[in-house]
């Protein structure tokens, strides 16, 4: 199978941003580690993501392609072109990509090279397998003194668990994410998404973030320790001080609350249905102003003046006859009307939208420019999820779809790393790159 | 990892005012807090509207027992400044002026009324650094709208993915403030890297985040599959949603607690790892017949399959099946409730919760920070600011923080 050439405007070239002259080698993987060190790709720093052309990272694989069918995760194409997988291009956008076969001495002795010409160290395999290869972080400030060090892991790097596997739903599940979420009675509905590759990535790119702003000011590097889980059990929130101040239990029958709120006393909270099929619109009312709204925009029905919902406390106490109202009216009508015409009368409201809606129709995605378009050598011009923050002087510095397999070898072991051209050529016959 | 140098932190010497309503502006606070930054919250004479959201300690339903607040407030320091006269604006500017980061949580209309816009925040130092996070962000059609945690969830796209099986039931809202904190993630890192711009320009800047754009993107597998197979993904009980259909992957176990545990029938190491668990109990049944090493056989018989896993589940406890499905190497969690977090083995060793002494409460168990560094000592847990319990020294000067 042979790669295409990479074309001109895929060479590299000097970065922009904050993060410019920073060099990372990139040992991530997986959706976690991917996402975590696209933010330094994004925002200038040189990302040389580190490969196993044996063992292919899942992105890769996961079979999201352009222009084919509707397969879910687990359907994996054999033998599919590692190039083709559009989320590998979302998530390793902007970052260098070569291969390195760790299971050689010299795959080993190479990155220790490439290493010693890098600041920044990222990886979140199992604890252990960076030792195994013997990348502790003391070896690495010997290769490169004051780096930083990033390990992500669903455990952390210390503990009785920490050999333990986990991922995305894992992690909810552990973490208490999963149990807070559905509806009184029945098992959790907890999360579709594996929120936690999501909010994992994120506080490991801000602790990536956080020990480049210390070290530039104090020149001091350091080794990083996030644990996914603890990530997750800090976004579980107030509800861990109710059991733990108060000693009230979460265990119980009218624990947790579906789309209800125990706090504020918001009134109707919930999400209705809508015209067409599993359509649904979210309505919130938290005072007696956005009630107000709220019956006008539905013209004032008589069962609005019912006292069962005369005050906030009142609509609280009655939520299952106020939603069976609310219900009646929004059943039928379409779920983007239902939102403009509560909006109009100051009542916070929203369509349940799709990823259709957000590409599609969505004036305020659009206005603010969230998603962006790159072409890519194999999949063509494609989609990516920006990021969504706006800068009044910084610059997202988007310069090329995500890697080939192997795309940047030939510029980062011989320009970076001062391979020769021979002995470039013996490490791609014997295998090592 | 062993703390050296103490007063070292990642912010020490920040300072951070904080004008915030909601979780998000709050968490980056307590964020920025908890890694040495001196963070002061600016409060009306009234109180921040979160202290009014319970659950309260011992039900005293008053500013200072917010279970919420105090959750979202741990090592900040509070002043009462009513930002809304004249005398109080100027001593609002006046605290700005001599800080490294405003996060503002306020809408455009409100920050406009006060005349606090970012642009009237950011004439008070060149340095600054003015976070504001809002429902939508500062500018675009739907700038002015409202919103909540749900709304912005439904519009944002995850609550799409979220809910049962059964459609007839509606997406359901993920617990906690997920919204918000989704929110609170991508200001952090946006902050983060304005604060390293500024290292190098000596120039602060605007940061607008608005939630809306945060959870648009947060979705994780939605987005892809419309950009690329351009198909929509439909929600399952506690799974991901997906184009098709898949297998449950929540068992109830025999104590009514349930584990999660997807079926991955196509590779061999850890179906061999789950039928040689399943003998033990003597509950392989047919499992261990050789048609079974084939990749194909278990897919045509994946329903009997998922049968028997059922009934191995069922006949035993939650968290027997958690340890030793891992100890077996296979990536299987339990649903923990919050309670049980307090007691879990692996938590406790690594001192992930902290204590946090309460004047007029019973202690509380609080979440460490987040991320660890080997040379960095945590910076000591403080409970919530009582309102305007800083005022005095806040406006005197006096700094807080770490160091």
């Amino acid at each position: 199978m042979g790669e295409p050439q990479p074309t001109g405007s895929r060479a590299v070239r000097q970065r922009r941003g904050p993060l410019a002259g920073i060099r990372v080698a990139d040992f991530c993987w997986m959706g976690v580690g991917s996402v975590a060190t696209r933010l330094l790709a994004d925002f200038g720093a040189e990302v040389i993501k580190i490969e196993d052309r044996i063992r292919i990272d899942t992105p890769r694989r996961l079979p999201i392609y352009k222009d084919e069918p509707a397969r879910n995760f687990g359907e994996e194409v054999l033998d599919a072109d590692p190039n083709r997988g559009g989320l590998f291009n979302n998530y390793s956008r902007n970052k260098l990509g070569v291969t390195i076969n760790m299971r050689t001495d010299k795959g080993r002795g190479l990155a220790e090279r490439l290493i010693a010409h890098s600041s920044v160290v990222s990886e979140n395999f199992a604890p252990g397998v960076m030792e195994r290869w013997g990348l502790t972080y003391e070896r690495l400030r010997e290769l490169s003194p004051n780096v930083i060090y990033a390990r992500m892991s669903g455990y952390g790097h210390s503990g009785p668990h920490a050999g333990y596997r986990s991922y995305g739903p894992v992690v909810q599940a552990v973490s208490g994410l999963s149990y807070i979420s559905g509806l009184p009675g029945r098992e959790p509905s907890g999360w579709g998404l594996s929120y936690m590759d999501n909010q994992a990535a994120y506080y490991n790119s801000a602790a990536l973030l956080m020990a480049i702003y210390r070290r530039n000011a104090t020149g001091d590097g350091t080794e990083i320790d996030v644990s996914a889980i603890e990530a997750g059990v800090s976004l579980v929130g107030p509800v861990l001080l109710d059991v733990s101040v108060n000693q009230r239990s979460t265990v119980r029958p009218d624990y947790p609350t579906g789309n209800r709120l125990e706090w504020p006393h918001a009134a109707p909270h919930g999400v209705y249905p809508a015209a067409g099929e599993d359509r649904w619109v979210a309505i919130a009312v938290f005072d007696d102003g956005q009630w107000a709204g709220l019956v006008d925009a539905l013209g004032r029905p008589t069962w609005a003046e019912d006292r069962r919902f005369a005050t906030q406390e009142d609509r609280f106490a009655n939520q299952d006859a106020l939603d069976e109202l609310l219900s009646g009216w929004t059943r039928g009508r379409d779920r983007h009307d239902v939102m403009e015409l509560l909006q109009a009368h100051g009542v916070p409201a929203g369509a349940v939208q799709n990823a259709q809606d957000l590409n599609e129709r969505d004036p305020q995605v659009a206005h603010r420019g969230v998603f962006f378009e790159m072409d890519h050598p194999v999949i063509g011009p494609a989609r990516f999820e920006g990021n969504p923050f706006a800068f009044s002087s910084t610059a997202q510095d988007n310069w090329r779809s995500a890697p080939l397999l192997g795309e940047d070898n030939d510029y980062v072991f011989k320009e970076i790393v001062g391979l020769s051209d021979d002995e470039f050529d013996e490490m791609q016959t014997e295998g090592v790159i | 990892m062993a703390p050296t140098a103490a007063g070292d932190h990642v912010f020490t010497g920040a300072r951070v005012i904080e004008l915030a309503g909601d979780p998000a502006g709050e968490m980056l606070g307590k964020l920025l807090a908890q890694m040495g930054a001196d963070v002061v919250k600016v409060e009306p004479p009234e109180g921040s509207p979160t202290r009014a959201i319970g659950p309260f300690a011992g039900e005293r339903q008053d500013p200072d027992h917010s279970l919420t607040f105090w959750y979202y407030n741990t090592n900040k320091r509070s002043a009462v400044v009513d930002y809304r006269t004249d005398e109080g604006r100027d001593a609002f500017l006046r605290l700005v002026a001599g800080a490294d980061v405003c996060i503002t949580t306020l809408s455009r209309a409100g920050l406009a009324q006060l005349r606090l816009r970012p642009d009237d925040l950011r004439r008070a130092s060149e340095r600054l650094i003015v976070v504001s996070i809002t429902p939508f962000g500062l500018d675009g059609p739907w700038a002015d709208r409202l919103s909540s945690d749900l709304v912005g969830l439904a519009l944002g796209s995850p609550l799409n993915s979220c809910g049962y099986d059964d459609h007839s039931i509606p997406p359901i809202r993920p617990g906690g403030d997920q919204g918000y904190q989704s929110a609170c993630s991508f200001a952090l890192m946006a902050l983060l890297l304005a604060l390293i711009e500024r290292q190098s320009t000596g120039q602060g800047q605007l940061v607008d985040v608005g939630m809306h754009d945060c959870l648009a993107v947060s979705a994780e597998l939605a987005n892809p599959y419309w950009f690329y197979p351009k198909v929509l993904v439909h929600r399952q009980t506690c799974r991901h949603a997906q184009p098709t259909p898949t297998a449950p992957a929540l068992f109830p176990c025999a104590d009514d607690r349930y584990v999660y545990f997807v079926l991955f029938v196509a590779d061999l190491k850890p179906w061999r790892a789950l039928v040689e668990w399943m003998d033990t109990k003597g509950l392989a049944v047919d499992l261990l017949a050789p048609e079974y090493e084939d990749a194909r056989y278990r897919q045509e018989h994946f329903g009997h399959i998922q049968d028997l896993v059922e009934v191995f589940f069922l006949l035993q406890t939650a968290e027997e099946a958690y340890h030793e499905g891992q100890a077996r190497g296979l990536s299987i969690g339990i649903a923990y409730a919050p309670d049980d977090l307090f007691h879990d083995e692996h938590l406790s060793a690594r001192d992930f919760f902290v204590t946090v002494e309460h004047e007029d409460a019973p202690p509380g168990r609080y979440p460490g920070p987040p991320m660890r560094f080997s040379d960095v000592a945590p910076v000591a847990p403080q409970r919530a600011p009582r309102l305007g319990e800083h005022t005095a020294d806040v406006v005197a000067g006096v700094h807080g923080g770490d160091g």
